[in-house]
């Protein structure tokens, strides 16, 4: 480490000499955000949009644990990340049951080691599992109540982050988490952005690069770029599937791949049940499988028993954004108004007294009947630019 | 321990600056020097008037944790903009906020970026957003104007106008620390009240109006007495008798306990600081002339309500044309001297009314395949 810079030597010195400001800076107790060193790392258990993310232990109350996510700023050229702006902002704004609860920000001290660059990581309150994490351990089983109040929670947490303007961009199961207590929390906002009904007739432009493959609905496959809360609600859709099915229901490898699942199951891609479709940017440049009928209830029922389960997954996935259902009148599906009613998934999670967390799992084997239009199972895919590199074994 | 961003009066005096040998008039003139060096920073980019305020406000919370002699207000401001511009969705690169701010500045004032002026941005970024408490929503009167003026009754171009006036108010309030008194929604009454009074609009019936509403603000705000809107209009008013005197450019930057070299006297133009002599050609905004205030008022904002429960977005004022400049300072108030009547930063072209950024300028990444996930980088950051 150089102990000088060649700032000191600077012809027009500023106030503070480089020096008496880095003391200052090391020195300064900031009131308002505290050294991350209150808490005790325990595990890495995953791989954030923009980071690793750590559990944590609050020193202060050994019962307590968090859970760290590191805030990646080593390539960033513009400063702190304009995507963790926008993550803590959303976070600050998001406060419901089901969605997670950022409790601070910490930073780590400068001193001469980090250059007197701070790292900074976001606290939240610790969840035991993630869904994905849950649906890859065979010894978890969601009896039907337990899967209506699963999907009753995603759905109100839904409902609540689009009332406040706030579209998630990348449901998927690994980023639905669930406390032993079976509370289930919306997490990962890292993509998420706010949106408006568009201003004065003019549509909105958003990228519709978002959204992990599987779980991208086919208005952003084929470049819609003035879209809302639609897009959760497919990602929904696949999540609800996959309760039954235990692995995601559409694994493409590529965008094209991925629209071709689609039609496979939800009937081909066409003006007739989709008007307007024919303008997105992309409709005439990707292969469109034709005549093909819609099978989703048909390929579906082999998992899920129960009409309505069926009828409500039916709703989820409609190719149509506009026609899809929307999570309130979702909420009100004789799905969750029927028995078995949707009850507390505590008592069933009690038997698991291990975390589960996707990354911390074995990859998940693709069920069977959904298996045969892929060509590579296996790894995931993310949409975080940082690739899960591989899966660890099981820290239990 | 939650944040509080507000400060009674004799807090305001009891500054780290105030701690650290500033005496309060010069640490008001560094408060507003920092202000209107990141609205003019900020207009010259055409960032909008939330970016800018939301810049400001920034600055002003900074300097109740640290002192002006620790941290020098041009580099500060130019933070503030930087992370304004990030969290309101309208990002600038640091370095062309630098350019700008460096074409703003006299050669003197630019030394306080040392050598490596990106570099002193970005190291105090971090130490902003732990300051800050990373609480960076910040809400402004402005759209608070708007709303309380669709409520209100009565001749629509004196409403017009009066709205228009209040508008330049609380540009004007971002030089003051009002922002760090008193909520934006009093803010807004007081200088709607103000305007009112000085453009002759007698607020009489509006939207809304119970028998318990006594004033038309009533019906927002609760419990502000007359004092305290008196007070709240005399800050802003006072900007408009300041640097009748010649005041001394702020202090060099040297380091502590060097001699203060002879300090150039700057011209007071305009209650501006900017001396001719050392601004350079290209960015000189050339002075307004003396009779016409320099004030396009905003238009009047468009009546559609406008709830939004998330205020990422661009704010709804269609780009509002400017209204031709108002006729000089009131009539019936002791008219301030006329030199020192325009506002303490005359304003571009363009601003007050700042069209908000259109949403397509928000979000066009182009679509790289090869790069990771576009929402990851925004647009400016792919050049």
């Amino acid at each position: 480490m150089q102990s000088s810079t060649p700032r000191e030597s600077h012809p027009h010195p500023v106030m503070m000499s480089v020096k008496e400001k880095e003391r200052y800076i090391e020195n300064f107790q900031f009131p308002y955000c505290d050294e991350s060193t209150k808490y005790e790392k325990v595990a890495k258990i995953g791989q954030g949009t923009f980071g690793e993310v750590f559990k944590a232990r609050d020193k202060s109350n050994a019962k307590k644990f968090v859970a760290l996510k590191k805030v990646l700023m080593e390539n960033e050229k513009e400063g702190f990340p304009i995507t963790a702006l926008r993550e803590i902002r959303i976070l600050q704004l998001l406060k419901h049951e089901n969605v997670v609860n950022l409790i601070e920000i910490c930073r780590t001290k400068a001193t001469q080691n980090n250059r007197y660059r701070s790292t900074f990581y976001l606290v939240f309150d610790f969840c035991e599992h993630d869904l994905a994490g849950l649906l890859s351990n065979v010894n978890v089983k969601f009896s039907l109540g337990e899967i209506k109040k699963v999907m009753q929670q995603l759905l109100n947490g839904l409902y609540y982050i689009h009332s406040n303007k706030i579209l998630h961009r990348d449901m998927k199961a690994a980023n639905v988490l669930i406390t032993k207590n079976g509370i289930l929390k919306l997490a990962d906002f890292g993509l998420a952005r706010a949106f408006s009904a568009n201003k004065n007739g003019v549509p909105n432009r958003f990228t519709n690069r978002v959204v992990t493959l599987w779980y991208r609905p086919p208005e952003l496959l084929l470049g819609e770029r003035n879209y809302g809360p639609p897009v959760d609600l497919w990602g929904a859709g696949c999540i609800m599937a996959e309760m039954w099915t235990r692995s995601p229901i559409m694994q493409g490898n590529s965008e094209q791949q991925q629209l071709t699942l689609i039609s496979q199951l939800c009937g081909s891609i066409t003006p007739a049940v989709w008007p307007g479709v024919e303008n997105l940017d992309l409709y005439k440049k990707m292969e469109l499988p034709q005549q093909q009928k819609r099978k989703v209830k048909e390929r579906l029922k082999y998992y899920l028993k129960d009409p309505y389960a069926c009828d409500l997954l039916d709703k989820l996935l409609i190719l149509d954004p506009s026609k899809r259902v929307d999570s309130d009148t979702a909420l009100n599906h004789d799905f969750f108004w029927t028995d078995p009613m949707p009850c507390d998934l505590g008592k069933m999670l009690g038997n698991h007294t291990q975390s589960m967390f996707e990354y911390l799992a074995p990859p998940r084997r693709p069920a069977q009947h959904m298996r045969a239009h892929h060509q590579l199972p296996g790894a995931r895919p993310t949409t975080s630019a940082v690739q899960d590199n591989g899966y660890q074994d099981r820290v239990f | 321990m939650m944040p509080c961003w507000y400060y009674e009066k004799k807090e305001l005096k009891n500054t780290p600056s105030t701690l650290d040998g500033i005496d309060y008039e010069t640490e008001m003139r560094y408060r507003k020097e920092g202000a209107r060096f990141i609205i003019d920073t900020g207009s010259k980019m055409d960032l909008g008037y939330n970016t800018t305020a939301t810049g400001v406000v920034y600055f002003h919370r900074f300097y109740m944790f640290h002192s002006f002699k620790q941290f020098p207000r041009y580099v500060t401001a130019c933070c503030c903009l930087f992370l304004a511009g990030k969290v309101e969705e309208t990002p600038k690169k640091c370095k062309d906020i630098i350019k700008t701010a460096r074409g703003l500045l006299s050669d003197q004032k630019f030394t306080q970026f040392g050598e490596d002026p990106k570099e002193e941005v970005m190291t105090l970024e971090r130490i902003l957003l732990q300051t800050i408490k990373f609480d960076l929503q910040v809400e402004h009167p402005y759209n608070y104007l708007l709303k309380y003026a669709k409520c209100l009754k009565g001749d629509k171009t004196k409403l017009q106008k009066m709205v228009q006036m209040a508008w330049t108010f609380v540009n004007d309030s971002l030089c003051t620390t009002l922002a760090l008194q008193w909520e934006p929604e009093i803010i807004a009454v007081a200088l709607m009240y103000l305007a009112g009074k000085l453009s002759q609009f007698e607020v009489v019936d509006w939207v809304g109006r119970t028998s318990k509403h006594l004033r038309w603000w009533d019906m927002f705000v609760e419990d502000v007495t007359m004092e305290l809107l008196e007070d709240i209009c005399h800050q802003v008013l006072d900007l408009y008798s300041q640097s009748t005197t010649t005041v001394p450019d702020s202090p060099p930057l040297l380091p502590r306990g060097s001699q203060l070299p002879p300090s150039t006297p700057t011209k007071p133009t305009n209650g501006q600081e900017k001396s001719t002599t050392d601004m350079l050609p290209p960015t000189t905004n050339p002075a307004p002339p003396p009779e016409v205030p320099p004030y396009p008022y905003p238009a009047m904002p468009p009546t559609e309500p406008y709830a939004h429960g998330f205020p990422y977005t661009a704010p709804p004022i269609p780009a509002p044309h400017i209204a031709p400049p108002p006729p000089g300072p009131p009539p019936h108030i002791p008219a301030p001297p006329i030199t020192v009547y325009p506002p303490p930063f005359p304003a571009p072209p363009h601003y007050p009314p700042i069209p908000p950024n259109p949403p397509n300028n928000f979000y066009t990444p182009p679509p790289n395949p090869s790069a990771p996930p576009p929402s990851l980088r925004p647009p400016f950051y792919n050049s």
